[in-house]
């Protein structure tokens, strides 16, 4: 704790919570969009953490720096995977993620 | 003259390389786009790649002459040379430093004259194969061998050193080997190809192991080097009966080869790299299998160039030779052997191209008779005549079988003796330079074979290679090691076996001369079996063809063309070779009191001193010379009276009265039969137990147990691929968890550092993210406090022979412990005496003081 009144706990609370939320959601529902989304809530998890963990080191930034590059993957990955959900939508007619088992067989 | 020495100096003779580059780069471009470019386009460039080498051939050799006439008659030969680059440095053995090889080609008088022979021979052979091979749908391809041919040969003669040397040495291999199976369809040919490889791969290790032993004896693999070589070097004895086993050197002191010098093994085993290539006892095999290749090659390959590369090489390596009597009594025995045994074999052969090889193998060991007992310029002059006169022979039975081919279609058939004769009539260009090659080779005086042969006779019977008697015995350690010498029968058997050969020669030459232009044609009687297997050669001489298919009986009279003359491009180059067979021997007669080949070679091998001469030799080169004559004599009028005035009853006569015998010989002697069951057989047993341990250990263990393990953990492994995200992400969750568990956990771990001799010991614990520690220092195993403290290690020191144990507890954040015990205990003294140890510290003055300790007294008393 420093004078501020910050507690690094909570955040790091929440961010477990998020994460959690995002690993449950990925690993159960079936829907390639809801995968998608979840796979966002995990990464923002660490975002957080990043930051919150930067706030105790005074002075430096790179917490803050290592989230701007995980904003800018995800965005990129969220246009490739969007992009690989609407190709698999073309072919299957579906965006059930069990349904792309093609390489199993 | 001085303004070509500028463009040209002796020492950087660049036109060496146009003599090399142009058949490589007819090679390649005939080769990969002959068959684009059209036929005319590839004769113009086979023709070129092989004619403008001979030109510069020629203005180098005119060069050489007048650079070793210019400087008159000194001690060193004129020589052109010209360095390409460094190739590998070799490291000489007993720290002898090492050696730089080059790839450095030259040319001096013996390079020279057979460049000049390869170029000159090579074109003539050229420019019959366009005629010869006009329809053949390979026709590209012939060339693009043909002029590789021709660059392998250059690099082999103009090679300044044996490692160049062999590259060339296995190109031409390599071509021969290309170019007997140039009909690779049938599988005859394609074996006969095959043999003609391996046979000659058994020489070349030969030629391998003689390049080590005179890397390891003489430091040095080039001419110059090798042309000063020095007794010291190569008078060396050798044990032969080391690292062989105890009965095979029980064996080799019983045949009296357990020493022998450097020089006698360098010079069996160049000797046994020659064999193979030139075709000697006991690896000429090949040879006459050889011939199933077309008729240009076995003239231009088979018979005037590749296969004399030996004896250039026995010439080249001459200096080496000398300062062995034994190696060189083999080369001359071994060449005088196969000289009088090819003979026998040729008697009897029906196919004219056999009988031309089993000639070439006996003219060959008339080559090394010559070069064996120290005459290698009348050896080497051998080389050049029957280079002439052979080829002129091949060319013409070429010649012959391309007309016969026209009548018979069939290609064994094609070249039999039987279905010839009277040929005289139909083909006179051809038959009248074989009359001049046959007078060559059968020594009508006068002719360049009389004159070749002649001297390699004379000197059968007055040269030989003789040590200075200094060097005759050698001193290995406390022995004295006598060298053999050369024996005091050798001139006379020698002598005899080379007129007994010059007397076959004469013989079958002529039976063969008389067979194919002699008498009445006999091919209008054709065997069925030669017209049956007529339908599937040469569809383009359909109009032909129906004399095959009206199924006619033995005996039974044919019509069908007669056989005609060849093209000019066949006939110019038989009448150019056969003027040269008839008047090369001008260039080296001694008898004549001219002999410019010899000045030319003279430099070369006049200084070796181990060849000695007859002194009555001189008497000696006039009486002698009745014995090829009589030798010319005896053997074609025996030809003449059997097989053209008594048309040959009494060889019928004679076979039929020793048919076991004739059969033998007409069976080649079985050698090849012996070879199967002997060398080829043993190996096949051999072959036959490695496929057994293949299949059976190879494939059957080592390769099926793996197998079954990866599938079996395939099996297994398969089960986790769901093909589901989820399933896979789980993973990656557990693995997550896992390490998080592991981080969460603390763990103890304690390593010691310590000195038994001083008693010293620190413990440390192994640090970990918000680790806090307690010890038990004192071994009561109780903990010295109740808090966790940040104390990482501990220092301690014990008395000797003293046990401790140590704990630790360590506590991370969330309040987690983990335990770890070790107990260290000091060595008692050590009694039993160890290494000595050096203690060093700074005295007084600063600077360093060492003082020995002795085992045991390690720790008494302090330092001083």
């Amino acid at each position: 704790m420093n004078q501020l009144g910050f507690h690094v706990e909570s955040y790091l609370i929440l961010a477990t919570l998020l994460f959690s939320i995002g690993a449950v959601g990925f690993l159960t529902r079936r829907n390639l969009l809801t995968q998608l989304m979840s796979v966002e809530l995990m990464l923002n998890a660490v975002n957080l953490v990043l930051v919150a963990f930067n706030r105790i080191h005074v002075g430096t930034m790179s917490g803050q720096l290592f989230s701007f590059f995980i904003i800018a993957v995800a965005a990129a990955e969220v246009a490739v995977g969007l992009a690989l959900v609407l190709g698999f939508y073309r072919i299957r007619n579906s965006v059930h993620s069990d349904d792309a088992d093609t390489l199993r067989h | 003259m001085q303004g070509i020495l500028k463009v040209f100096p002796l020492n950087d003779f660049a036109l060496i390389w146009g003599i090399l580059l142009f058949p490589l780069v007819g090679a390649i471009v005939n080769g990969i786009f002959g068959k684009r470019l059209g036929r005319s386009a590839v004769t113009l460039m086979a023709l070129t790649a092989i004619g403008v080498p001979f030109l510069a051939s020629v203005f180098s050799y005119w060069v050489l002459l007048r650079a070793g006439g210019d400087a008159g008659h000194g001690h060193e030969a004129a020589k052109l040379y010209v360095k390409g680059w460094d190739w590998m440095s070799l490291s000489l053995p007993q720290d002898a430093g090492s050696t730089q090889l080059e790839v450095a080609f030259s040319l001096d008088g013996l390079s020279g004259t057979m460049a000049l022979i390869v170029t000159g021979v090579g074109f003539l052979i050229h420019l019959y194969s366009t005629a010869y091979m006009a329809k053949d749908p390979g026709y590209h391809r012939f060339f693009a061998y043909l002029n590789l041919f021709i660059f392998s040969m250059l690099v082999l003669i103009l090679g300044d050193s044996l490692p160049v040397l062999f590259v060339g040495w296995e190109g031409v291999g390599l071509c021969s080997y290309l170019l007997i199976g140039f009909w690779f369809g049938e599988d005859k040919n394609a074996q006969a190809g095959r043999k003609a490889f391996i046979t000659n791969r058994i020489g070349d290790f030969g030629l391998l192991v003689a390049m080590a032993l005179l890397l390891y004896y003489g430091g040095a693999l080039d001419w110059t080097s090798m042309s000063s070589a020095a007794e010291s070097r190569f008078l060396v004895p050798i044990d032969l009966s080391v690292g062989v086993g105890r009965p095979i050197g029980a064996i080799l002191e019983w045949l009296g080869l357990r020493y022998v010098s450097a020089a006698s093994l360098i010079g069996i085993f160049i000797f046994l790299g020659c064999a193979g290539k030139s075709a000697q006892l006991p690896l000429y095999v090949w040879l006459p299998d050889a011939m199933a290749g077309p008729t240009p090659v076995s003239a231009l390959i088979h018979a005037a160039t590749m296969v004399t590369a030996g004896v250039y090489l026995v010439c080249r390596m001459a200096p080496v030779f000398v300062l062995s009597p034994a190696a060189m009594f083999t080369v001359a025995f071994v060449g005088a052997l196969t000289a009088v045994f090819a003979a026998t074999i040729a008697f009897a052969q029906r196919d004219i191209k056999k009988v031309l090889a089993y000639s070439t193998v006996s003219q060959l060991g008339f080559m090394f008779l010559g070069a064996g007992v120290g005459a290698f310029t009348a050896g080497f002059f051998h080389v050049l005549t029957h280079a002439f006169f052979k080829a002129c022979l091949f060319l013409g039975a070429g010649s012959v079988i391309h007309a016969m081919h026209g009548r018979i279609h069939d290609a064994d058939a094609s070249q039999d003796m039987r279905y010839m004769g009277g040929l005289r009539k139909y083909m006179p260009v051809t038959c009248w330079t074989f009359v001049a090659a046959c007078a060559a080779i059968v020594g009508f005086p006068g002719t360049s074979g009389f004159f070749s042969k002649d001297e390699i006779l004379l000197k059968a019977y007055t040269s030989s290679v003789q040590l200075p008697e200094h060097s005759r015995t050698l001193k290995l350690g406390t022995e004295d090691i006598v060298l053999m010498q050369w024996p005091s029968w050798g001139p006379a058997v020698l002598f005899a076996m080379g007129v007994a050969g010059a007397v076959m020669t004469a013989f079958y030459m002529s039976r063969l001369f008389i067979g194919i232009f002699m008498g009445e044609f006999r091919g209008w009687t054709v065997v069925a079996v030669a017209a049956k297997s007529a339908d599937h050669a040469h569809a383009d001489d359909g109009s032909r063809e129906h004399a095959g298919h009206h199924g006619p009986v033995a005996g039974l009279e044919l019509e069908g063309t007669k056989p005609s003359e060849s093209p000019w491009q066949m006939t110019l180059p038989l009448v150019v070779l056969g003027f040269l067979a008839i008047f090369a021997g001008l260039l080296n007669a001694p008898l004549l009191k001219i002999a410019p080949l010899e000045h030319v070679l003279a430099p070369l091998f006049e200084h070796l001193e181990g060849v000695v001469l007859r002194p009555d030799s001189d008497l000696l080169e006039h009486q002698l010379v009745w014995f090829g004559v009589g030798a010319f004599t005896v053997g074609v009028g025996a030809a003449i009276w059997v097989y053209h005035l008594k048309q040959g009853k009494p060889a019928e006569e004679f076979a039929a009265r020793f048919s076991g015998l004739y059969r033998l010989v007409l069976d080649k002697w079985r050698v090849d039969e012996l070879y199967q069951e002997t060398v080829i057989g043993a190996l096949e047993i051999l072959a036959d137990m490695a496929v057994w341990v293949d299949k059976w250990i190879v494939d059957g263990v080592i390769a099926r147990v793996p197998a079954f393990l990866v599938s079996a953990a395939g099996a297994i492994l398969r089960l986790f691929q769901t093909g589901r995200v989820q399933a896979y992400a789980s993973f990656v969750v557990l693995g997550l968890v896992g390490i998080g568990w592991y981080l969460a956990m603390p763990h103890a771990e304690l390593s010691v550092l310590g000195d038994a001799v001083s008693g010293r010991y620190v413990v440390s614990a192994s640090p970990g993210l918000g680790y806090t520690y307690r010890w038990d220092e004192n071994g009561d195993g109780k903990y010295e406090s109740n808090n966790y403290l940040a104390r990482t290690s501990l220092d301690l020191s014990l008395g000797r022979a003293e046990r401790r144990t140590i704990k630790l507890e360590v506590a991370n954040v969330f309040g987690r412990t983990d335990e770890e015990t070790i107990v260290i205990e000091r060595p008692r003294e050590d009694k039993s005496g160890g290494t000595t140890r050096i203690d060093v510290y700074n005295d007084d003055s600063g600077g360093l003081q060492g003082v020995v300790r002795k085992p045991g007294t390690a720790n008494q008393g302090k330092q001083p």
